[in-house]
């Protein structure tokens, strides 16, 4: 085949993205080597710091190269091209920059480049070596996800710098023959339902949240290979804090999305892809306490270094699970595998294998557990034996875990003290780290079911809600009342005292809440001992959200004196109580407003089907529904959306019903994703009203000039005299059938016998319109003459008589006009969500506190040791 | 360490409900015949759309039921009665999954999820709309 010239393709482009591509690769590796041999020699130092620098310079580089690409529509490139087009406006711009997995890795590299360049300033010799020894090396593995070679058939990495016709699913596509393709080319687009500003500040805030997993988990594998258990705790404090904010901002905000413009019908539905973030911000907390113990007390020292290396093991993990397509149809965060399963399951074990050798201090053991590992590796590579090389690995390595801590780690002589603090602050952290466990148990339902050849479906949103209410409950006594504990020794009594007036006043005041939410009705309609448990489990997480949130306040004001700089972790501690408060109440007592009007029920059918909760909505008209009227006035096309306005009514003293407010709900007819519903939202001080359309006729276009006499198709009814036949703005009865002659008149004269059936159409305001459709034989040749009723628009034609069932046959056909446009609706109250909302930010609020002291204190901490 | 031995076995309590009550109480993948002889049990079952067979749904009469006809993996095809309202793009799935159950001849399913033409990855129909 001869070679095509094609015209006006920016290929400097793609060589400067490559170039850079592969020198962040080579430069991660080689900051890695010597950052290594630092640890061993001073001398390199230079050159690592220099690869490392070349590396980010690097990663800048490939950002920078795709973003002139995006700016400049260069659609000859895949990436470009999926993820852009001319008429999508510039602002736009970062959102498809990250839209792809490609983008979304380069994206999360570049963070910890900053990261990484930023924390290489802060530390010692001593330590610099190991932790940017890590860091290097973790770049190495975020590199390779954007290189795009093969060894072999295995592919490693999928480039953003591959040109349409290099790449494996477009390089078919017959007009690249044409030399001059681009001169017509326009690219596909960004998913408009991406285009929100949530898609601009959502990726980056959970990525950097991503990213700063890796301070903690650098600090305790760089403590592992220096041996020093106890110095790092204390310094990587304030980065841990940084990223349980800056992760636990990016994942409500993820809430916050699915709430405002996504139709999942809350604001939390345990999808695997939500989990999957949360539990590493769960550990991640978890992490946070025990350092705590550690530095104020010492002691923890192993669950420290297991905690800080799981929260990052399991930002790989669910890296995995949403990235390898693993996840199926369990999912609704569709990433596509871009095959990069084998390679994304090598990244997870590599780091539990680093971790897991470090741990092993003897080197008879360690070596055996290496060449183990590598023999497993390469048996399961070359004999197909992965499956039970990960059932012979994953235990070898958790017993040598359980091992190593016996073993090396340094234990307390003395029993902790029931009443102390650093005693609760454990136990808190266990219950994180064990709710974080269930959670991942859970969503890897696809896992195992690949694993052990099983069958098991995902787990319900119910279900979740039902297992974390009680580590919820648990959660909140610890937050309630460890500060009130000293570390060491405490007086029960004491301890006790101070804490009876928050703990009274939530009592009070919880109970007084949750009798009107859960008691008073719910608890004598409930049909099931499970039920009514649920609803005691609700007051009684009600009740200690209270209890935290009071002797927090408490501890705040009398024992801090409301300091400010000191009450980061009470402060948090009240936000993350009102979340959880907010998060129960607008669930539980979330109220489906669109009750289903029609007589059908299902209860019968059992659990799950008692969902009714659709309401058809028929253009002008209105009903009831809740406390309100609604009705459905008008829809409107904007762009590719479908706007429908609905009017929300209340009755007024006068009992007239006047306007309460209008939502403009909208369905997306989005050529690329399909349709989908956007809700709208009134919101109010204690309450919102949400609405969103499931279902709904698109087309905007009015029946055309030419159609306008015309009549739809004609149904036909068999019935008898007496009957009825629905019209869409009538009923229709079937009065009485008269002939105009005998039977044996009719056989006699040869003549004509006219049938008239005799219809009443009664419309919405009890007017009777009479017609007159005949039925007339000549001959035995059957004409039927049609009769119209003009007002109402209904044409009906009666063509038969069954003589032996005694029934006869009428078609009725309806004019264009009287089709009335109808929408089926879905509408909610989720009450007191903005006590949620109020928690993120309080508890943003109260960790950035914290943070900003931790910082303070290193610092006196560190000019006292210059001193 | 007694007081943290005890917090262990907890711990280790919870595990192990937490995974028997998993393996007893999750539903389970299956294919209509297996449905078909647990009534009243709930199963996910994944297959097609038949379009061969009629659809109907008719929000005037009941805006949460939606009736069609699924071909499981076996090719076994079984009328459902769905309790929602008709998805969006119902008719372009590639893919079903019910969730409900078997009550006399027909599938009840509470919920539906559906796999739609590869949502992001459907380069080549937008290339051949190119030319």
């Amino acid at each position: 085949m001869e070679a095509i010239n094609y015209v006006g393709e920016h290929l400097w482009a793609g060589y400067i993205g490559n170039a850079f591509v592969v020198l962040s690769f080579i430069a991660a590796l080689t900051a890695s080597v010597f950052y290594y041999l630092s640890t061993k020699d001073k001398a390199y130092y230079k050159t690592a710091r220099l690869s490392f620098l070349i590396h980010s310079l690097s990663v800048v580089g490939i950002a920078a190269t795709l973003f002139v690409m995006l700016f400049n529509h260069y659609f000859e490139y895949q990436y470009v091209f999926q993820h852009s087009n001319t008429s999508m406006d510039m602002k736009y711009i970062l959102s498809c920059f990250w839209e792809g997995q490609e983008g979304s890795f380069l994206l999360w590299t570049f963070w910890n480049v900053v990261l990484g360049l930023f924390l290489k300033k802060q530390l010692d010799t001593e330590w610099e070596a190991p932790v940017m020894m890590v860091f290097a090396l973790v770049q190495v593995f975020l590199a390779s996800m954007i290189l795009g070679i093969y060894l072999g058939e295995y592919k490693i990495g999928s480039n953003p710098f591959l040109l349409l016709r290099e790449h494996p699913e477009t390089k078919m596509a017959p007009f690249l023959q044409n030399a001059n393709y681009l001169a017509k080319l326009d690219g596909r687009g960004l998913n408009p339902l991406l285009m929100n500003y949530w898609m601009t500040i959502h990726p980056p805030t959970l990525f950097l949240g991503f990213a700063s997993t890796l301070l903690p988990f650098a600090f305790a594998i760089a403590a592992l290979w220096n041996k020093q258990y106890t110095a790092w705790q204390r310094i990587a404090l304030p980065y841990t804090y940084f990223g349980i904010l800056v992760l636990g901002i990016g994942i409500l905000m993820g809430g916050a999305w699915a709430y405002e413009a996504l139709s999942f019908g809350g604001f939390w539905a345990w999808d695997p892809v939500e989990n999957s973030s949360l539990v590493p911000w769960l550990v991640l907390v978890a992490a946070g306490h025990t350092m705590l113990i550690n530095k104020n007390k010492g002691g923890s020292v192993f669950t420290t270094h297991l905690l800080a290396i799981a929260a990052f093991l399991l930002v790989l993990y669910s890296t995995f699970l949403t990235r390898s397509g693993i996840l199926g149809n369990a999912s609704v965060h569709a990433f596509t595998d871009l095959g990069m399963q084998g390679q994304l399951v090598i990244y997870v074990l590599t780091f539990v294998f680093i971790t897991v050798a470090l741990l092993v201090q003897d080197s008879l053991i360690k070596t055996s557990y290496i060449v183990g590992s590598l023999l497993l590796l390469s048996f399961a590579i070359f004999f197909n034996f992965k499956r039970y090389a990960l059932f012979i690995w994953i235990p070898a390595s958790v017993g040598l875990t359980i091992f190593s801590y016996l073993r090396y780690f340094p234990k307390e002589k003395k029993e902790e003290e029931l009443y102390s603090r650093e005693f609760w602050l454990f136990l808190g952290s266990l219950v994180l780290l064990l709710s974080g466990l269930i959670i991942t148990y859970f969503t890897s339902i696809p896992v195992s079911n690949k694993l052990f050849d099983m069958k098991q479906a995902p787990l319900k949103v119910g279900d979740y809600n039902v297992w974390m209410i009680p580590f919820s409950i648990v959660m909140l006594v610890l937050m309630a009342s460890a500060q009130f504990l000293k570390y060491k020794h405490n007086e029960r009594s004491v301890f006790f005292k101070k804490l009876r007036y928050s703990f009274f006043a939530a009592l009070v005041f919880g109970f007084v809440c949750a009798i009107p939410l859960y008691f008073l009705r719910d608890f004598s309609e409930a049909s099931n001992g499970l039920e009514r448990w649920n609803l005691i489990s609700y007051a009684l997480l009600l009740v200690c959200g209270f209890f935290a949130v009071f002797s927090n306040a408490e501890y705040w004001l009398n024992i801090l004196k409301g300091k400010i700089l000191k009450s980061g972790a009470s402060i948090a501690h009240i936000g993350f109580a009102l979340i959880l408060i907010g998060a129960l109440i607008s669930t539980s007592k979330k109220v489906t407003l669109s009750k289903n009007t029609s007589d059908k029920k299902v209860e019968s059918l059992g659990k799950g089907f008692d969902g009714q909760k659709s309401i058809l909505l028929t253009q002008g008209d209105t009903l009831p529904m809740g406390p309100y009227f609604v009705s459905f006035r008008e829809k409107k096309r904007i762009g590719i959306d479908v706007y429908f306005k609905v009017e929300y009514y209340k009755l007024n003293e006068k009992n007239k019903p006047v306007i309460d407010f209008v939502l403009n709900p909208r369905i997306q007819d989005n050529p690329r994703m399909g349709k989908a519903p956007e809700p709208d939202t009134k919101h109010y001080l204690g309450k919102d009203v949400y609405t969103h359309i499931t279902a709904a006729d698109l087309n905007t276009n009015k029946p055309d000039a030419a159609k306008k006499s015309a009549y739809n198709e004609p149904k036909n009814y068999v019935g008898h005299v007496g009957d009825t036949i629905f019209a869409s703005n009538a009923f229709v009865i079937i009065e009485s059938i008269q002939t105009n002659l005998s039977q044996e008149e009719y056989s006699k004269n040869d003549s004509l016998l006219v049938v008239t059936a005799v219809l009443s159409c009664v419309d919405a305001q009890s007017n009777v319109y009479k017609v007159y459709p005949q039925y007339v034989i000549k001959k035995n040749v059957v004409i039927p003459k049609e009769a119209i009723e003009e007002k109402l628009g209904l044409k009906f034609a009666f063509w038969k008589i069954n003589p032996d069932e005694g029934t006869l046959e009428i078609t009725m056909s309806e004019h264009v006009r009287n089709a009335k446009d109808f929408i089926v609706m879905e509408a909610y109250v989720f009450p007191f969500i903005n006590v949620l909302w109020l928690g993120c930010l309080i508890m943003a609020f109260g960790t950035g506190i914290a943070i900003v002291e931790q910082v303070r204190l290193n610092r006196l901490k560190q000019q006292k040791a210059a001193a | 360490m007694k007081k943290l031995h005890i917090v262990g076995i907890i711990i280790i309590a919870v595990a192990i409900g937490v995974i028997f009550s998993s393996l007893k109480n999750t539903t389970t993948y299956a294919n209509f015949d297996e449905a078909m002889a647990n009534p009243g049990k709930e199963f996910h079952v994944v297959g097609k759309l038949n379009k061969d067979m009629p659809q109907l749904y008719e929000p005037t009469v009941n805006p949460d039921e939606f009736k069609f006809t699924m071909l499981d993996n076996n090719g076994l095809s079984k009328n459902v009665v769905l309790h929602k309202s008709k998805p969006q793009d119902f008719d372009k799935s590639e893919q079903l999954v019910l969730i409900g159950q078997i009550h006399g001849e027909e599938f009840h399913a509470n919920d539906i999820l559906m796999k739609c033409p590869s949502k992001y990855n459907d380069a080549k129909s937008q290339l051949n709309q190119v030319q």
